[in-house]
């Protein structure tokens, strides 16, 4: 049978140089390469295999499964992983559709709407959490002035205050999914929903038909990865409530600063081990995924 | 016709002005607290009886106990953000040369290894990285820092740059390889020149991302005089009636830098950093 | 001196073999053009001449001196791409003078060099201009000034032609070969068009599947091909074949195809009577004839194209073409009769395409 002799003027790449000037330049990429290599062994490799180690005692676990915090915490990380990623989520899939439309005024709010990627963590969630001061707080003075009652001491209800600490966080990675997510929609050809019109699609037809199809894996592998980084998101908790009201709020990120804080460095790095089976399912997950 | 379109402005309509809402209130909160004078501050005013820019005046001279390393400490976190972006732009540019011009043997598997950084939420990686920088005697050093944040904006900056430069035609290496370049001088007079929108976006993103951050700071920088503005400004969480409006003062000013570079680099982070995220 | 010469050269890419023991000489100054179809293994030929693919198997020679284990960079060749491959962001004269900047060259000396190659491609205004600032045809220039520069032994171009347009595409045409006049390089030239091979070269090279199918100068080629697969590929319209059996007899000679007709054969054709046989016949060698022609024709499309006239005609099962000088009167469903230059038929064997008429097979690779 005769072969297609992939000449190098097509899209793929061939390999480097003939002979022995090949090692020349493999020598070259191995040197430029090293640097990243040494500060992966060094700064990931060996403060992971370090946390393992300090997480070897089997005492940890049985204090850290004594201690009512923790448990509050494991559920408090699992309904932020599944009610706020999904909801950002959706969010983010609706905005899509939204911030594609030719308006200029469209325009300018997606100028704005990155703001709270762009802005740093710190003044805007403690913004949010003066904003939510039952005395002096802005929206309690509203709630005053309107109905003439006090408003809630709104941190100091937990379920209130898991709330706030997932729609801070949604409101700070929402513009990041959002713009991949745009980037996804993009890339679906113009002609597709034109000929979908011509076919006489509705809206909804449309985006079940034509848009899901195509974004659905971008979707499925955001949602993967925004819930691992969701896991480590420690400022939209420990800014905003502390872990508070009573330690009540602590999600599994804040618990081992928490403990490394109390001086239980086993603690805490038991608590991480045992926030793993969380991890580890939706790594493998993205690997399989990124491996397509 | 025409109901139809007004339909669909109105619809627009209502998911654009809840979506202004819900992003602005909390950053023009901020605003407002830090041009507000002490005692109307938290009047739940709409704006301010009497706005001052005083607030910005003591924080800048430092009137406050808080307040006295803001220079220093604001200091330190421009010189953190500049030293993160320039190191990680080094080691990112370097790999991802290596890995997608030059093929390096084993590059597929250094980019996973690296991606696998991401796989560990930050804040599950401060702990140990805490021990570890303490073991490598590096606590309360800004190369603690500095180090720790190269370790996580590089992965992300070598796949950007990587898929980016998969782009670049193959021809052009042939073509300078012929014309006689050795390795680094490919990288040099070829390969960097092309690059710069990409490496523009890839630098701004790690300057950000240092910048911003907060957690590591906090953990590896205890030391007033060397810790950055963030960690300050956590700091003054700890008393109860600290002073509120100097505080977003200080958040203010704090933000304005990261707002103003994103904005100016705008063009190149957009395209820059989704190009990963799509592949045609 | 700078020939090149390829010994029982081979090349596979993981388990597929794609160049088969490919052996020939290209002697100082010759413009030898690589010619076939996608896939055939012309620019891996190059490529490996260039050093930017391994050698798997064989020996390539420039000058004298086996080249397998040297740096593209040491070979002193140069190399114009099909994409031009010029550095977007250099300007003109910093493409074309990179290969001595390189080499740390004195910039005097550069600058010279570059002026000069300019000068020769007319390129002397657009010195300070950026590659896509320029048009197609200055891009490609851009890149042999390139090459020129670098004063090499032997000038490699990969299709460079290719991404022009049809007018581009043969002014560039005339221009490359009055650079090879001029400077009288060593030149490799691959291409998959045939008018180019055949305007340019002073030697085709032939190639099907990794393997050597004829070479030979451009009149060598067109007249006398040794196989079918050389016979069709040179030559545009391509040459007019009919399957159908020799007959000999007496001192006549023809081949009966299909519908009946008799296509004419010299008397001394070689073969033998009841031999079957593929008949060959370009289509400037036939003519109209009367209706007592041996072989009948229906006109099926008529293409003036000013100073001649294609003829597209049925005879049986097959279409011929026939190529005239000037004009016709013939119109579409005319039956006409067809005429053979009897001395240009070209006879092969179905089986293995080999000509009839070829001697044993120097030129074909094994």
């Amino acid at each position: 049978m005769t072969t297609t002799v992939a000449s190098a003027n097509v899209a793929a790449a061939p390999p480097p140089a003939a002979g022995r000037t090949r090692d020349r330049w493999q020598f070259w990429g191995r040197m430029l390469v090293l640097p990243y290599v040494l500060v992966f062994l060094v700064f990931v490799l060996y403060p992971v295999g370090y946390g393992l180690w300090l997480a070897r005692h089997p005492s940890s676990y049985v204090r850290l499964f004594d201690d009512p915090i923790f448990f509050r915490s494991v559920i408090n990380t699992l309904i932020f992983l599944i009610v706020a990623i999904n909801l950002k989520m959706m969010v983010a899939l609706l905005l899509s559709g939204f911030f594609v439309q030719q308006r200029w005024w469209i325009k300018i709010l997606s100028l704005i709407f990155i703001l709270p990627w762009a802005l740093p963590s710190i003044p805007t969630i403690l913004s949010v959490r003066f904003m939510l001061n039952p005395e002096w707080g802005v929206i309690n003075s509203v709630i005053f002035r309107l109905s003439g009652a006090d408003g809630p001491n709104w941190l100091n209800h937990p379920p209130l205050a898991l709330g706030f600490a997932m729609l801070m966080h949604i409101w700070k990675s929402l513009p990041f999914w959002t713009l991949i997510l745009i980037a996804g929609r993009l890339a679906i050809p113009h002609e597709q929903y034109e000929a979908a019109s011509v076919d006489g699609a509705t809206t909804w037809q449309k985006f079940r038909f034509i848009t899901w199809p195509s974004m659905r894996t971008l979707y499925v592998t955001s949602l993967i990865l925004s819930m691992i980084w969701t896991l480590g998101d420690f400022n939209s908790v420990y800014l905003l409530t502390g872990g508070g009201p009573a330690d009540l709020t602590h999600v599994l990120a804040t618990l081992g600063i928490r403990y490394l804080r109390l001086d239980e460095v086993d603690l805490s790095m038991a608590a991480i081990v045992v926030a793993l089976p969380l991890v580890l399912p939706l790594v493998y997950f993205m690997m399989k995924r990124l491996s397509k | 016709m025409r109901w139809k379109a007004v339909a669909t402005e109105a619809k627009l309509l209502l998911i654009g002005i809840p979506l202004f809402l819900w992003t602005i209130i909390p950053v023009y909160h901020l605003f407002l607290f830090a041009i507000s004078p002490r005692d109307s501050a938290t009047s739940g005013k709409l704006w301010p009886d009497h706005p001052t820019l005083q607030n910005f005046a003591i924080v800048f001279q430092r009137k406050h106990f808080y307040l006295d390393h803001f220079w220093v400490q604001l200091w330190n976190s421009v010189l953190i953000a500049v030293a993160v972006a320039a190191i990680t732009l080094l080691i990112a540019t370097s790999a991802a040369f290596a890995i997608s011009r030059l093929k390096v043997r084993g590059g597929r598997t250094v980019l996973n290894l690296a991606l696998f950084t991401y796989f560990i939420p930050a804040a599950f990686l401060a702990v140990p990285m805490y021990k570890t920088m303490g073991n490598y005697g590096l606590l309360n050093s800004q190369w603690a820092l500095i180090l720790a944040m190269v370790t996580i904006a590089s992965p992300y900056c070598i796949w950007v740059l990587k898929q980016a430069s998969d782009k670049l035609p193959w021809e052009l290496d042939e073509a300078a390889r012929m014309d006689g370049a050795s390795p680094l001088q490919l990288f040099r007079l070829v390969y960097l020149p092309l690059m710069v929108p990409s490496l523009v976006a890839v630098g701004t993103y790690a300057l950000l991302l240092a910048w911003n951050e907060y957690l590591y700071a906090f953990l590896l920088l205890s030391n007033d005089t060397s810790t950055t503005l963030a960690v300050a400004l956590g700091n003054f969480l700890s008393a109860d009636d600290s002073p509120w409006e100097l505080l977003m003062a200080t958040g203010l000013i704090y933000a304005l830098p990261p707002a103003a570079i994103y904005y100016a680099f705008k063009r190149y982070m957009v395209g820059g950093l989704t190009a990963g995220a799509v592949k045609s | 001196m700078a020939s090149v010469s390829f010994r029982d050269v081979a090349k596979s890419f993981g388990h597929t073999k794609v160049i088969h023991g490919i052996g020939f000489d290209i002697a100082d100054g010759e413009f030898t053009v690589l010619v076939g179809p996608s896939g055939c293994g012309k620019s891996t030929l190059l490529r490996m001449l260039a050093g930017l693919e391994e050698i798997s198997g064989g020996t390539i020679a420039i000058d004298g001196k086996v080249v397998n284990d040297i740096e593209s960079k040491d070979r002193d060749i140069a190399m114009v791409f099909q994409s031009y491959a010029l550095y977007p962001h250099m300007t003109v004269a910093d493409n074309m003078g990179f290969s001595l900047r390189l080499r740390r060259a004195d910039p005097a000396l550069t600058a010279q060099r570059v002026a000069q190659a300019a000068k020769i491609l007319n390129l002397d205004s657009y010195l300070h201009r950026y590659p896509r600032e320029l048009s197609g045809g200055q891009r490609q220039r851009v890149a042999m000034g390139r090459a020129i520069v670098r004063d090499p032994k032997v000038f490699l171009f990969d299709e460079p032609l290719s991404n022009l347009d049809a007018k581009l595409r043969v002014a560039m045409r005339a221009e490359i070969k009055a650079l090879h006049q001029r400077l009288k390089t060593t030149t490799v030239y691959v291409t998959h068009d045939q008018v180019e091979a055949m305007t340019m070269a002073d030697k085709i090279v032939v190639m099907q599947d990794g393997r050597i199918e004829q070479i030979g100068s451009p009149l060598e080629l067109y007249d006398r091909p040794t196989n079918l697969f050389v016979a069709q590929f040179i030559g545009s319209p391509a040459m007019n074949v009919v399957s159908g059996t020799l007959r000999h007899q007496g001192p006549q000679a023809w081949v009966e195809g299909d519908g009946g007709a008799r296509w004419p054969v010299a008397a001394d054709a070689p073969g033998s009577d009841g031999q079957a046989v593929t008949y060959g016949v370009r289509p400037e060698h036939l003519s109209l004839a009367g209706p007592d022609a041996s072989v009948q024709a229906e006109v099926i499309v008529v293409e003036p194209t000013g100073a001649e006239t294609e003829l597209l005609v049925q005879v049986g099962s097959s279409q011929i073409v026939l190529v005239l000088h000037g004009r016709s009167t013939v119109q579409p469903g005319d039956k006409v009769g067809l005429a053979v230059e009897t001395g240009a038929v070209h006879l092969f064997d179905p089986a293995s395409g080999r000509s009839l008429a070829a001697p044993s097979p120097v030129s074909r690779a094994a």
